[in-house]
């Protein structure tokens, strides 16, 4: 099992989450930051800390947002995703996006 | 530095007092084995006083519901029988095997006090790890945390000590420690400061009006804003300035450039900064024991808790077996699995009785309670 980063992290990227990793299993990409399931120890301690509630277990995972388990993994494969263990800054149009839904075209890879 | 005093022997040694710790030293108690407790935080109860002392827990059995401070005081009141001795505020740096089997385990407390055991068991209730303050974001700060004099302290600093070497001191954090520490700095005289000079000397900095803090403790702070002893301000940390006159002539923290809600910046005076961003965990030391670990789990056989090193056990979220589920309910079970193991290991031999706490004259007398009559 793991936890999963779901669509509404997506062109917000807040980072609260990273701080309080204790195995430090967050990827960060251009707009979007993934858990790598082979790290995550399913501590949830991350999930209260997203101001955009987008982290589940992943067997709570909505419906809607399923295909996120396996981008996750695919996600945190990718060379160019480093881990990422200190806060940083949102993204600058963060608040613009915290409310969007169906974000997932805009993910940068 | 002092020197590390001469190492605490012991029957047991648990590394954690959480839930799991805590239940698990009464449950050595019920099997006659001495134990020390050692946990990072101040106070005894682990996740459950830390991060959510005040939230109901709704599945454990027959306590309908119970919050995580509740839960820790009952745990204590129930372990009072046995008096282990309890050492907070020690982070345990290490674990080593001794030529005759036992364990010694260090810890640091900070530059003045360590501490060592010599223990045959060893019980890991970890949890997710050592509970640390969170850092600043900002990697420009990790300088002033060590050269003196210190500029960014994330530890205890009594009042007098702060507002001695500081005219421009920032709180940063928006929970309950944040602005009691700010509260504090201001009743040790800082309204004379304020008027002499017409200029904060403590300011309170979080990213948002919304803090995380009891009604009364809200009101106590309005009172102070509305005396103007302090200021809040709104923003992150996002840079620093500074100049000459620092440790070791190095440089000086002056002030922190700050990114505002409204996306502008601004430059907020700075000459002590003192963080106080909650907590986080980090397995950190833990991983670095050099145990097999798993996914960051410590492997043990269901029956007994026992991992692959002998006399090394785990309980409660830290371990791992078929089955296994993060509960303190299933805690309490590894717990009480660990303890028989552990005396069966300790006394070779001795045959090993299942007691109940409600017949046996000898559990009774251990707990203080009925007599045997």
């Amino acid at each position: 099992m793991t936890h999963v980063v779901t669509e509404a992290c997506i062109a917000c990227k807040y980072t609260d989450c990273v701080d309080v990793c204790p195995v430090d299993c967050f990827r960060e990409g251009p707009n979007f930051l993934t858990i790598d399931p082979d790290e995550c120890i399913d501590c949830a301690v991350c999930i209260p800390e997203c101001p955009v509630s987008a982290i589940y277990p992943e067997e709570d995972v909505p419906r809607d947002q399923q295909h996120m388990i396996a981008l996750n993994a695919e996600l945190a494969r990718l060379p160019g995703w480093k881990s990422i263990t200190k806060r940083k800054s949102p993204l600058p149009d963060a608040d613009d996006h915290k409310d969007m839904s169906g974000k997932l075209p805009l993910l940068k890879r | 530095m002092a020197a590390t005093p001469p190492p605490i022997e012991t029957e047991a040694l648990i590394i954690g007092a959480g839930p799991a710790g805590l239940f698990l030293a009464f449950q050595l108690g019920l099997q006659e084995v001495a134990c020390h407790l050692v946990d990072v935080l101040p106070e005894p109860g682990g996740q459950c006083a830390a991060l959510y002392p005040d939230k109901p827990i709704y599945d454990l059995p027959g306590l309908p519901v119970c919050s995580g401070r509740e839960l820790t005081e009952r745990l204590l009141q129930q372990l009072r029988p046995f008096n282990p001795p309890l050492h907070l505020g020690q982070l345990v740096s290490g674990l080593q095997r001794q030529p005759d089997g036992r364990w010694l385990v260090r810890s640091s407390g900070g530059p003045n006090s360590s501490q060592a055991w010599l223990a045959p068991t060893v019980f890991i209730a970890a949890g997710v790890g050592a509970f640390v303050p969170r850092k600043e974001a900002l990697p420009e700060l990790e300088p002033f945390e060590h050269s003196p004099p210190v500029q960014v302290c994330y530890h205890d600093l009594p009042p007098e000590a702060a507002l001695a070497t500081a005219k421009h001191i920032v709180v940063h954090g928006g929970d309950a420690a944040a602005v009691e520490l700010a509260l504090a700095l201001v009743q040790e005289g800082t309204q004379e400061w304020a008027q002499k000079t017409g200029q904060n000397r403590i300011t309170l900095l979080h990213r948002s009006e919304r803090l995380q803090i009891e009604p009364a403790l809200q009101a106590a702070l309005d009172r102070a804003l509305a005396a103007q002893t302090l200021q809040l301000v709104l923003g992150q940390p996002v840079g620093i300035v500074s100049g000459p006159g620092g440790g070791q002539a190095g440089p000086a923290l002056q002030a922190l450039q700050l990114a505002t809600p409204g996306g502008g910046q601004t430059t907020l005076p700075c000459d002590l900064l003192l963080p106080r961003l909650g907590l986080s965990p980090k397995l950190g030391p833990l991983a670095d024991w050099g145990l097999a670990l798993q996914r960051k789990l410590l492997p043990v056989d269901s029956a007994t808790m026992a991992s692959a090193e002998p006399g090394l056990y785990a309980v409660g979220d830290i371990n791992h077996y078929p089955g296994k589920r993060k509960l303190i309910v299933c805690a309490f079970h590894e717990a009480t699995l660990a303890a028989f193991a552990a005396a069966a290991q300790l006394r070779p031999g001795q045959r090993q009785l299942l007691q109940y706490t409600t017949t046996s004259p000898r559990l009774q007398q251990l707990l203080g309670v009925g007599g045997g009559g």
